[in-house]
């Protein structure tokens, strides 16, 4: 579903700000298969995302979805493949619109949009069954802007949003990390649901090590730009957030030991 | 005031209302502060003007003049998406050309269409009085305009163009290019204008390379004061509060004049323009002050 060939991508590239977010990563994402993204600040979680959704100009590397070679392809063009959450709630719907409004608009993505009625009945039968599995009673709210819903609401709006159009991929940057706990456990929680319905491969970022494991049957640990630990199955099963923890905080110890050679 | 200056007044706000809804476009839905209306409505009609004194059928030259409005909000789109122009700026660099380009089209600052040929004169052969011909005529074409926008904006494509100008990073996610809908939403508002502009050359006989200074300050005058007055989420709404506000806009600004109010001339225009458009968009928010002032005070 997703290769990944050797990804680099430096930030400010040539000045003195030069970061390099990515430092050669290599990916293969098979379908259905629900990869969870973890690291610490700058590690380059977001920017490998980025690396998929086209939000961040690849330097060097290839990136390849559903077989097509996408690296140069723009936002809105790779959106036919891949459907995302943001971080922040208000991003990932339109304000001013209704709820239906920005349903339809995640309907057509990847379609042509032309002169046909956004809301016509079959659709608006197609987004009430929908957002029914919500449970949160905004199928008789339809017709509400979406700017009266809380943050948590429309996250959980923009998830049943990427089911609506004929992609299979997910892609999910840290969408919890705006909300309250128990707000944040609901969304987990329909994304997992979300994601087994529907038969979606998916990529999530996140900051909770813990959500890392529940989630998902792989994680991939990344650091200063490089993968450090991929791991799933039964070896993925065996770990805890202790061990998690221990393997992190070894990475960076060896880093800084490699930087007292160096200073020494 | 008498009831020629009443129906020419209202024939004039209609016209206008085609110039506010191009303006609604772009300020409001497209969130593009877009000043090239000052050059598309006088193009439309030199485009028309020029095409019906060479002969050309003036339907014809009317589409004409759509299209060569819908050409200045290309060129406006293009300076600003591929060139990275500031908005404003962008636009404002194409209205100072049309200027240039306006007089080229004419080939002299001004022309008289006396006589001529126009949509108008063609009804009058049904024995129509023109008075109110006139009127009927600019009153359908504004509604089929009105109507078919509406459409525009209730469908997929429209509905893109709606969240362009409010959450662009949004509508990329969702596989729209936010470059190709200011593309089109900027030629489709300055073809309005431009058939705003042909009317009115046609309407008055005599096309002014001049009579495109203050058509923005007009539109938003129109698309404010209509939106004050009669606020409301839906579409619709929107578009008949945008003519609505473009016809009062006229009443307004006739009565002010006519009845010699205040001692008010007919320089005194574009005063009156600015002090109408600084009031509507000061009294929302005085409103909403006030109306958190009384809830405190209910709270304490």
């Amino acid at each position: 579903m997703i290769e990944l060939t050797d990804i680099r991508i430096t930030f400010n590239e040539g000045t003195v700000l030069e970061n390099k977010a990515l430092r050669g990563v290599s990916l293969n994402i098979p379908e259905h298969e629900f990869v969870t993204i973890i690291g610490s600040n700058g590690a380059g979680k977001s920017t490998l995302l980025g690396a998929v959704s086209g939000e961040a100009t690849i330097s060097d590397g290839m990136v390849k979805i559903d077989g097509a070679e996408v690296t140069s392809w723009p936002v809105y063009k790779r959106a036919k493949y891949a459907a995302r959450v943001f971080q922040n709630p208000l991003a990932g719907t339109c304000a001013t619109l209704t709820i239906e409004e920005n349903m339809a608009l995640a309907y057509s993505r990847g379609k042509k949009r032309g002169w046909q009625l956004a809301l016509s009945g079959k659709r608006r039968q197609l987004f009430r069954e929908r957002i029914a599995m919500l449970k949160l009673g905004l199928e008789d709210r339809l017709g509400d802007s979406i700017g009266l819903l809380s943050g948590g609401q429309r996250q959980a709006v923009s998830l049943i949003m990427a089911t609506l159009s004929d992609s299979h991929l997910l892609l999910l940057d840290e969408h919890t990390a705006a909300l309250d706990p128990r707000m944040a456990a609901f969304i987990l929680d329909l994304t997992s649901r979300v994601v087994k319905e529907f038969g979606l491969t998916v990529m999530m970022v996140t900051h909770s090590m813990k959500d890392a494991l529940a989630s998902g049957q792989r994680t991939v640990m990344l650091h200063q730009g490089q993968i450090v630990l991929d791991v799933s199955g039964a070896e993925r099963d065996k770990l805890d957030v202790a061990h998690l923890l221990e393997m992190f905080n070894r990475v960076r110890g060896e880093e800084l030991a490699d930087d007292s050679l160096l200073l020494a | 005031m008498s009831l020629f200056a009443f129906l020419g007044t209202l024939e004039i706000g209609l016209i206008y209302g085609l110039v506010a809804l191009g303006v609604y476009l772009t300020f409001r839905v497209l969130d593009f502060p877009d000043l090239t209306v000052d050059g598309s409505f006088p193009m439309g009609g030199a485009v028309a003007a020029t095409a019906i004194v060479a002969g050309v059928n003036p339907w014809l030259a009317t589409g004409f003049a759509i299209l060569a409005g819908a050409a200045c909000g290309l060129v406006t789109a293009f300076l600003a998406v591929r060139c990275g122009i500031l908005h404003l700026l962008a636009s404002i660099l194409t209205m100072i050309a049309a200027f240039s380009i306006n007089i080229r089209i004419m080939g002299r600052p001004n022309i008289a269409l006396l006589g001529e040929n126009t949509i108008f004169t063609s009804i009058e052969k049904f024995g129509i009085d023109p008075l109110y011909g006139n009127l009927g005529m600019v009153f359908v074409i504004v509604l089929l305009v009105a109507f078919l926008i509406l459409r525009l904006l209730s469908s997929d494509f429209g509905l893109a163009l709606r969240a362009t100008g409010v959450n662009d990073a949004m509508v990329a996610a969702q596989g729209g290019s936010v470059g190709y809908y200011t593309y089109v939403g900027l030629a489709l508002s300055n073809g309005l204008v431009g058939l705003a502009g042909a009317l009115f050359t046609m309407s008055n006989s005599f096309a002014d390379v001049t009579s495109g200074v203050g058509t923005i300050v007009v539109g938003l005058a129109a698309v404010i004061l209509g939106q004050t007055l009669l606020s409301g989420r839906q579409l619709w709404v929107a578009v008949i509060a945008v003519i609505l506000g473009s016809i009062l806009y006229r009443l307004a600004v006739a009565f002010a004049l006519s009845t010699g109010m205040f001692g008010m001339q007919a320089s005194d225009l574009n005063l009156i323009t600015a002090v109408l458009v600084a009031a509507a968009l000061i009294v929302p928010k005085m409103k909403s002050k006030v109306r958190a002032k009384i809830s405190r005070r209910k709270t304490k």
